[in-house]
């Protein structure tokens, strides 16, 4: 991806190629995302089926087995069945893992089992999580993160969800989680293929990745910090992300 | 659970380190202790059967007598029963009817050292969780943090202790660090229900919740020092009082 940006124009261009190089590869996710989207929507109206849980894993199990996956966690999180009902059901799976503080080392995706995750019970209300909340007010796609995903795969994360509704009624979302780890071959030579691009951070200026060292990945770059240290900050199109672009002191 | 996935993991190994041998002095007291941790690690559910007095034995690496004395501990704790015939042995009791027993048997079985100990490395971890949450909180992770404390129930003695614990987790989730997550996780599974016995105690309730109002408003203010000993000073008053009532029921 790196062969997208050209040496041969003025930097500022080349930070503008290296915002879209990145903004394409989430736009592929949400790509893929609306296709689960319309395939969960045309499959009715019954979300918490096994009909539904072997629709979405016939969807995600390709891309999570595939070599060296982008996505590491994947799947359909259905609305609570009542209004009376704050249950969300989880059609999710994880990916193979390496060495996994919860789940050891696995071959073939596993289902999250909320179950089993009794140190999470103090939550009440999975809806409250940015995940869902976010596309269930906006009733758009969401990157929420970079964060410490402790349901279910205990690591650095970016979660990407679509909301799925059938005329207008939130069902739920569908969704893929990104290791912040996964991302940095992906994104670090994109940023080294220009002068002066510096981190990708989030929507909330949460650095992803960065090539400063002094720019850590987790904290927060303010937009009037940016600013006071010159930086200017690219949209990646299709996303909400940034590209932080200036000199390091 | 479809057909495609994986077995649920590692509860084969969770049931081989229950059971793995001793050493030291106190072994009957040991063999019980490891017994009750796994039920309440609920490793052990009721209705299991346990080895046998010549198994446990065996795989404790301790006498006869010892074994017979450790289930004995817990027949009289009412956690176990044992029944006699073919189909006899010593079986595991639901949980439910005595949780609070066992905590106080646990509290009885460790020395004041490993309170203090385990206090300490637990006040330690959170502590730091908290001030690096206070460093790295966005507004919106804090007013999510405000929001679920607002909700969350310290009125009723299990919801107090559930959400203390889960409190700490949140903040861990916010220091945006997986290792201190997942050490949260991990110490709150092997020290949590022993550490919130002091929510039993409504003074010390009401105080938990209101430092823990005081600790989410240092986090939204960016103040790591602040929190930080709100939460040293926190983790102080509840090892004093699980001191406290070691000293009482040993008395």
């Amino acid at each position: 991806m790196a062969m997208r940006i050209r040496d041969n124009v003025p930097d500022a261009e080349r930070g503008r190629e290296c915002s879209a190089a990145i903004g394409a590869l989430f736009t592929g996710v949400f790509t893929m995302l609306d296709s689960w989207r319309t395939a969960v929507e045309k499959a009715g109206a019954d979300n918490a089926t096994t009909r539904i849980d072997s629709l979405v894993y016939s969807l995600v199990e390709p891309e999570l087995t595939v070599a060296d996956p982008l996505v590491i966690g994947a799947g359909f999180i259905a609305a609570p069945e009542t209004a009376l009902s704050q249950a969300l059901h989880f059609a999710w799976w994880l990916g193979p893992l390496s060495d996994n503080p919860l789940l050891g080392t696995t071959t073939k995706p596993s289902r999250l089992d909320l179950a089993s995750r009794e140190y999470a019970e103090y939550l009440r209300d999975f809806r409250a999580f940015e995940w869902y909340q976010v596309p269930e007010t906006t009733r758009a796609g969401h990157i929420t993160g970079p964060y410490v995903d402790h349901l279910c795969t205990c690591d650095y994360i970016l979660t990407l969800t679509v909301p799925v509704g059938v005329g207008g009624s939130m069902r739920g979302v569908v969704g893929a989680d990104i290791l912040v780890r996964r991302l940095e071959p992906e994104v670090l030579p994109l940023l080294r293929a220009t002068e002066s691009a510096i981190a990708l951070v989030s929507s909330s200026g949460r650095v992803i990745l960065s090539v400063s060292p002094t720019l850590r990945v987790g904290s927060i770059v303010s937009e009037a910090s940016a600013a006071s240290r010159g930086w200017d900050a690219v949209p990646c199109p299709g996303t909400q992300l940034k590209l932080l672009m200036g000199e390091t002191i | 659970m479809s057909s495609e996935l994986a077995p649920q993991p590692s509860s084969r190994g969770a049931r081989a380190a229950v059971f793995a041998q001793l050493s030291g002095a106190g072994r009957s007291e040991q063999v019980a202790q490891r017994l009750i941790d796994a039920i309440l690690l609920g490793v052990l559910t009721p209705g299991d059967r346990l080895p046998s007095e010549a198994e446990l034995a065996q795989r404790f690496g301790v006498a006869l007598v010892t074994a017979r004395e450790a289930l004995s501990a817990m027949r009289d704790a009412g956690l176990v029963e044992t029944r006699r015939g073919r189909e006899g042995g010593s079986f595991v009791l639901p949980v439910s009817r005595a949780p609070e027993a066992l905590l106080w048997a646990r509290l009885r079985g460790l020395a004041r050292v490993d309170i203090e100990d385990s206090a300490v490395y637990f006040g330690v971890l959170s502590a730091g969780c908290t001030e690096r949450a206070a460093e790295l909180a966005s507004d919106e992770e804090a007013a999510r943090l405000r929001l679920w404390l607002d909700n969350a129930d310290f009125a009723q003695v299990s919801d107090a202790a559930r959400n203390a614990g889960g409190f700490y987790l949140e903040i861990a989730v916010i220091s945006q660090s997986p290792r201190l997550v997942r050490e949260q996780i991990r110490l709150q599974a092997e020290f949590g229900s022993l550490l919130w016995l002091g929510v039993a105690d409504e003074n010390l309730r009401r105080n938990i919740y209101g430092q823990n109002v005081k600790i989410a408003e240092a986090i939204s203010a960016h103040d790591p020092e602040q929190a930080r000993a709100l939460v040293r000073g926190q983790l102080s008053e509840l090892s004093s009082w699980l001191l406290a009532a070691k000293e009482r029921i040993e008395q």
